[in-house]
């Protein structure tokens, strides 16, 4: 097994560290059984004003920045259920939807901008929906729900047997040009969405893209 | 406004106010567990009442657990035969109203309504037996320790850090370990304190709070913690580890920086406090001004 990242590159611990520790003042770096935590207190700052605050730890992935940090609430604030984003088995955060983490965490990002941007999204969230608002920027359908929504969107389509067969495509290891088009108008994929598939292909992991066909596949039955 | 008038407002923003909504929440709870114990163990007396911070006079606002014991006789054996099926029953008896998560030697409440998402009710439950007649010393099970049996004293412990004269630096000293999400456990940051302001009573909290610091951050390896209420037969230096240590170390060489650099704010915040409307309003402003919107998901469909 390969080293964790803070011992394979240690540059990049140490950039991380003091990148996050000088934005966020009482959030403290930690290394504990080969696993980097970042905990503390999570400011909600707007024009030099705190306008909330959270405590919270964030577990970074072995693999980080490849893998999505772990985001979890650990100031007994937020209610654990799904409405509220939080996974009522573990009290994780779902700050995003994996699937779109090109859009708003590209990879190669740091994590001072994964807490800057997906994390602060998500913490203002919780702090209008406490005070009775709805979700400032909308929210996505629990589980295999919010990955068709997502889909939906991206590929203009409703279609859950079309939204299958992107995902089946992009799940694979390899993309041929001769396998039919998920877009089901009967061609061949490199006759018709080859472009697309490519392109998805490289903004959302094959690992992420199994995981929502698994997970859409059960629900919808294709 | 001097530093210590500035502390001293955060400790009373800090402060449950005696007839406010959280303490009377938390006195209906306490009679709710109160009445599980009694109607379960009605021919064994337990002894029900409140240890922790609320005994101690060192709860905060941010950090308001209220652990509540529940001794037994030393010569009843209807609670349970051994320790460890005192602790058993008294979970049982209390997961009939409760979901209940098993701590070391204490049992934590949490709401059973699936929809609530097992909100947290602040409230442990701490079983133990009275080794004597005199109902001082205490047995507690601990589940996850070698040794099984703990020999401790609840009023040694109230009396140890209510009459230390630092209660309101363990009160900042606890609001800095949860805001700084630091893992050390409440009672041994509370030894801790005792200890190192030991004939420093008199200092102002400034004084206090960076003497604290100082020696977490220049001499953590030397400093120990003994359980005062048994100082030779119960090991706490395991609740002080390395992780513990360096943990304290770390953050209190940050925050002797920030203090320099940035003021005590930038440690404990501000004192001002907006309204729900004037809250709703600056955080809307903020919501327009995100550049790269995102929304929430949930893994459980």
């Amino acid at each position: 097994m390969s080293p964790p990242w803070h011992r394979a590159n240690p540059a990049l611990f140490d950039k991380e560290r003091t990148e996050v520790e000088t934005a966020y003042l009482n959030l403290h770096f930690h290394v504990v059984s080969e696993v980097v935590w970042v905990r503390g207190t999570f400011p909600i700052v707007f024009n030099g004003e705190e306008l909330d605050r959270y405590v919270i730890e964030v577990e970074l992935a072995r693999d980080h920045p490849t893998g999505i940090p772990v985001v979890r609430e650990t100031g007994g604030r937020i209610p654990r259920t799904a409405d509220r984003h939080m996974n009522p088995a573990d009290g994780t955060a779902c700050v995003l939807l994996p699937d779109e983490r090109w859009r708003v965490w590209s990879h190669g990002s740091k994590l001072l901008q994964f807490l800057d941007g997906p994390v602060r999204n998500f913490f203002l969230g919780q702090s209008l929906v406490d005070l009775g608002d709805p979700w400032p920027f909308g929210q996505w359908g629990h589980g295999a729900e919010g990955i068709r929504e997502y889909y939906a969107e991206l590929l203009g389509t409703d279609d859950t047997g079309v939204i299958t067969g992107y995902l089946d495509c992009l799940s694979k290891k390899k993309i041929k040009g001769h396998w039919p088009c998920p877009c089901r108008s009967g061609k061949r994929l490199r006759d018709c969405h080859s472009g697309l598939v490519q392109d998805l292909a490289t903004k959302i992991p094959r690992r992420i893209a199994a995981q929502s066909f698994e997970k859409f596949r059960d629900k919808f039955r294709h | 406004m001097t530093t210590n008038d500035y502390l001293a407002k955060i400790l009373a923003s800090q402060t449950l106010d005696e007839g406010g909504e959280e303490l009377e929440t938390l006195r209906e709870r306490r009679a709710a567990v109160e009445n599980v114990l009694r109607d379960h163990f009605e021919d064994c007396s337990p002894t029900i009442r409140y240890g922790g911070s609320k005994a101690k006079g060192t709860m905060i606002r941010e950090d308001y657990d209220l652990d509540i014991i529940c001794y037994f006789p030393h010569d009843d054996t209807a609670a349970g035969e051994t320790l460890e099926a005192i602790y058993d029953k008294t979970r049982k008896a209390l997961e009939t109203r409760y979901l209940i998560v098993p701590k070391a030697s204490a049992l934590r409440l949490k709401d059973p309504n699936p929809s609530a998402g097992a909100a947290d009710f602040h409230i442990d439950v701490v079983p133990g037996r009275f080794t004597d007649d005199s109902k001082s010393d205490v047995f507690l099970y601990q589940s996850s320790a070698e040794k099984k049996r703990l020999k401790t004293n609840l009023d040694t412990h109230i009396k140890h850090v209510k009459e230390s004269g630092v209660t309101d630096a363990i009160r900042l000293l606890k609001l800095w370990k949860v805001r700084n999400g630091l893992s050390i456990r409440v009672f041994v940051l509370e030894l801790l304190a005792v200890k190192l302001l030991k004939g420093r009573s008199g200092a102002g909290l400034v004084t206090q709070l960076g003497h604290v610091w100082k020696e977490f951050r220049d001499n953590i390896a030397a400093v120990s913690v003994e359980d005062p209420a048994n100082p030779t037969g119960n090991d706490l230096s395991v609740l002080l580890n390395a992780t513990a240590r360096s943990e304290l170390s770390a953050v209190a060489d940050r925050t002797l920086k920030l203090i320099e650099d940035s003021g005590w704010e930038a440690v404990f915040g501000s004192i001002e406090e907006k309204g729900d409307r004037e809250k709703r309003e600056s955080l809307r402003r903020a919501t327009a001004a995100v550049v790269t919107p995102t929304r929430p998901w949930s893994r459980e469909g």
